[in-house]
């Protein structure tokens, strides 16, 4: 994908001096290796500054929110369909937007790298489709397609589904995935197994809220976290308060999730966060036969509804 | 001060003897970091595998969520309706692995749990409790910039004994009285000769591998306002999400949130982390918060570490340069590049 | 725990199951004393916050009602609320709540029998599984 890099700057530069947008949201070079940081440029002398390659897992949808500005964005396939949600829910209007859409193949998970490495990675080298990194004892070459993040890995919207346009020609989109297999797993699991297993998954965690943030679903202006009256959970790491943050969290999500993955990106703890969003997802999918952001002509999951919608759990 | 070589069997031999009056803490491999936890009788440290902690040793003396006081409403009781202080343990601790910069990262926080007029009781009783065996560092990340953030990685303030690898074994240096003692304590007592100039060598060679700086030369002249005011902060602070992660894996970030907590009559009052990246921390009770914008808050975090510190304390960063926050951050907000910003700033 | 009675926490729509719930009251038909009622406009207005709050405070059970699909009041709020219902259930199933901890049911304001029918359910569905255990707040564990 590092040919997109060329094609993203000279679109940016287009649309900069014709004056379509006012700033570019897109990455830039992090300052460690496997890093990109979102930025914005708003001079067509400034777009050497953007760049893309397999690292660029955060989600820009998460910068245009209530933003006033007419906004290029880069966007790949999740990015995009979290743009069409903020469409719909009116956090931004489409006729503000240039879309330059990005036909991902899929972002790399750098502590997955860093596990198979063993260790600090102190360069990467980004080829058509293998890594080669240098850590402290040597030097490793990876396929880029093993060291995809999770949801990449079982992502069946690698296109963008909105877009104004595109940095290359489409991607295949990958079929006969298993995104849920793991889900199934914990579903067989007994009452007490599960609850063991969530203690475990998520005990960890520091409630940095780092899950939430690089989020673009999550937008309140007040979180339930920050709540005060009533005090829905506890502040402290009792892990009936951190559970119950994870359980509301991706219940905000349900039927908007996009399996961006940039919760579990951010996760410092490398939390596997999506083992909740997912399971939402999988129900969604299941029983409405609905996915988040294909397409802004369609209320999501749970603002729409259906006369004979599946009820058995109910007396 | 004494400086002594320790082979690896005498070490381990050593720890289990402090292991009779003492607990001890050190890196454990848990989840994809090393983190800290107790050290179980017959446990030895993985100190070679671990360059340097998830994150930092500061909830060994501060934790996370730490329960003050406690009460009941029940008026049978005769405690009724009184804050109690809850029983602490501070018993001798010993924190073994922990990096130079770490250790020196308490003597930074002391300033504000323990200075001439305020003394937080629970902070300063745990650090009086604990006695820190720092290992050298010889492997820096390539995100370590300790050397120009007032320490190193050979660093001695802040531990009671330095541990330097060396072969087959570890040259200790006892840094205080305390560390003396442990040394003793442990049974290990042969000197190393020429302890103290392989010492030294060790450390130059270490300090030459932290490649990577910071520089606030300029800043400590430049006036708060202009500072405060530049233009940069909105740029720098685009990608920041404001969550808490560098503050929290921040060995010196020490900002806390009282909770009272209470369940039918009964209750506690605690406190738990918090950080001035969530809009929460300064939110007033009409509902304005004065620093309602993200770049404010980013601005504060290192205004007060780069700046704000050094101004009041007449001293260093309040920073080690252990370069956890930038190896953290889920959008690669880097102390160092901000920092440059900061100092190679020129009012329009 | 063997004068263990468990305590369900109920969301009753105001126009069909607190309706249901006065009508038996008033025609004397008995029915246990286990459940506290709280009222609300409509079973759209349950949040998934208000059933982990009642969980967390030591609710055994939670027991949401409403009207039956087509008879909402406010038109469609109950065809809303069965879709989020859906998912919450699960997702907290999924987290380890026993089945049967949370309960829903559709009564209108005439069905006072199939009211004391549900409540009798909901109560032994309850007591079998014994005390709440998952989601319960006690005084934080945290040191």
């Amino acid at each position: 994908m590092l040919e997109y890099t060329n094609k993203i700057q000279e679109i940016a530069k287009k649309i900069l001096s014709e004056g379509k947008v006012d700033m570019v949201i897109g990455f830039r070079k992090g300052t460690i290796p496997m890093m990109s940081e979102p930025c914005f440029v708003t001079d067509a002398d400034g777009v050497g500054e953007l760049s893309f390659d397999s690292n660029c897992g955060s989600n820009l949808a998460n910068y245009i929110m209530d933003r006033k500005e007419k906004i290029g964005i880069v966007a790949k396939g999740c990015d995009s369909r979290n743009i069409v949600n903020h469409i719909i829910e009116n956090k931004i209007k489409r006729e503000q937007l240039y879309i330059i859409g990005i036909p991902c193949r899929g972002m790399v998970d750098r502590h997955a790298v860093g596990a198979a490495l063993g260790g600090e990675i102190l360069e990467a080298v980004e080829n058509a489709d293998s890594l080669v990194v240098k850590g402290v004892d040597g030097e490793a070459t990876y396929s880029l397609v093993d060291m995809l993040q999770d949801n990449c890995k079982t992502c069946t919207h690698r296109n963008p589904v909105i877009v104004d346009e595109m940095v290359a020609d489409k991607v295949e989109e990958q079929q006969d995935t298993n995104p849920y297999e793991d889900v199934k797993k914990i579903e067989a699991l007994s009452p007490e197994e599960k609850t063991a297993y969530f203690d475990e998954l998520l005990s960890p965690c520091i409630r940095c809220y780092a899950c939430r943030n690089a989020c673009p679903l999550c937008y309140c202006p007040t979180c339930f976290v920050d709540e005060s009256r009533p005090q829905w959970l506890g502040k402290s790491q009792d892990i009936t308060d951190v559970k119950t943050f994870h359980f509301l969290r991706a219940y905000h999500c349900s039927g908007r999730c996009t399996e961006c993955g940039a919760c579990e990106n951010a996760c410092p703890m490398g939390i596997k966060v999506r083992q909740l969003t997912k399971k939402l997802n999988m129900d969604c999918l299941e029983t409405w036969g609905w996915e988040a952001g294909l397409t802004v002509d369609a209320r999501p999951a749970l603002d729409q509804y259906n006369l004979n919608d599946p009820e058995e759990f109910i007396k | 001060m004494t400086v002594i070589k320790i082979d690896k069997t005498e070490f381990a031999s050593g720890l289990e003897k402090l292991k009779g009056s003492n607990k001890l803490f050190s890196p454990a491999k848990k989840g994809k970091d090393f983190e800290f936890a107790k050290l179980d009788a017959g446990e030895v440290p993985d100190l070679e595998g671990c360059r340097n902690t998830g994150m930092s040793p500061k909830s060994l003396i501060y934790p996370q969520s730490e329960t003050m006081f406690e009460y009941t409403t029940e008026e049978a009781d005769p405690d009724a309706n009184l804050m109690k202080d809850v029983e602490k343990d501070y018993a001798p601790r010993v924190v073994v692995g922990l990096r130079p910069c770490d250790a020196y990262s308490f003597k930074l926080v002391q300033r504000n749990f323990e200075s001439p007029e305020y003394r937080d009781p629970y902070w300063a009783d745990s650090y009086e409790a604990t006695a820190f065996i720092s290992i050298a560092c010889s492997q820096p990340y390539s995100t370590c910039f300790c050397t120009t953030a007032g320490c190193g990685p050979f660093h001695e303030e802040g531990s009671d004994i330095i541990l330097a690898e060396d072969g087959d074994g570890y040259i200790a240096k006892a840094v205080t009285e305390k560390g003396e003692k442990l040394l003793a304590d442990a049974g290990w007592a042969t000197t190393a000769e020429g302890g103290e100039d392989k010492f030294a060598s060790l450390k130059k060679a270490a300090e030459e591998k932290v490649t990577s700086s910071i520089d606030i030369s300029k800043v400590r002249d430049m006036a708060i306002l202009d500072l405060y005011e530049a233009d940069f902060w909105e740029k720098e602070a685009f990608a920041c999400i404001n969550c808490g992660t560098c503050t929290f894996v921040c060995p010196t970030c020490w900002c806390f949130d009282i909770q009272d907590e209470n369940k039918g009559k009964e209750g506690v009052r605690m406190r738990n982390w918090d950080s001035c990246m969530f809009p929460l921390f300064t939110v007033h009770g009409t509902g304005h918060n004065p620093r309602d914008q993200k770049y404010m808050r980013l601005r504060q975090r290192y205004m007060h570490k780069l700046k704000y510190y050094v101004d009041k304390y007449e001293d260093d960063v309040l920073c080690t340069g252990c370069g956890r926050c930038i190896r953290m951050c889920p959008v690669n907000i880097d102390i160092r590049r901000i920092c440059d910003k900061m100092n190679s700033y020129v009012k329009a | 725990m063997s004068d263990w009675e468990p305590k369900i926490v109920s969301f009753f729509c105001n126009w069909c199951t607190y309706g249901a719930a006065d009508l038996a009251g008033v025609s004397r038909m008995e029915h246990p004393p286990n459940t506290r009622v709280i009222r609300l406009p409509c079973s759209g207005r349950v949040s998934p916050k208000f059933i982990l709050a009642a969980l967390r405070q030591g609710a055994d059970g939670v027991w949401v009602s409403g009207c039956h699909p087509g008879d909402c009041h406010y038109i469609e709020g109950n065809y809303y609320a069965r879709r989020k219902f859906n998912l919450m259930k699960n997702l907290l199933e999924h987290m380890g709540l026993e089945p049967g901890r949370v309960q829903f049911s559709w009564i209108s304001s005439a069905e006072s029998t199939k009211y004391v029918q549900v409540i009798n359910e909901v109560i032994e569905t309850v007591r079998k599984l014994g005390p709440a255990k998952d989601f319960v707040k006690d005084k934080p564990k945290v040191d």
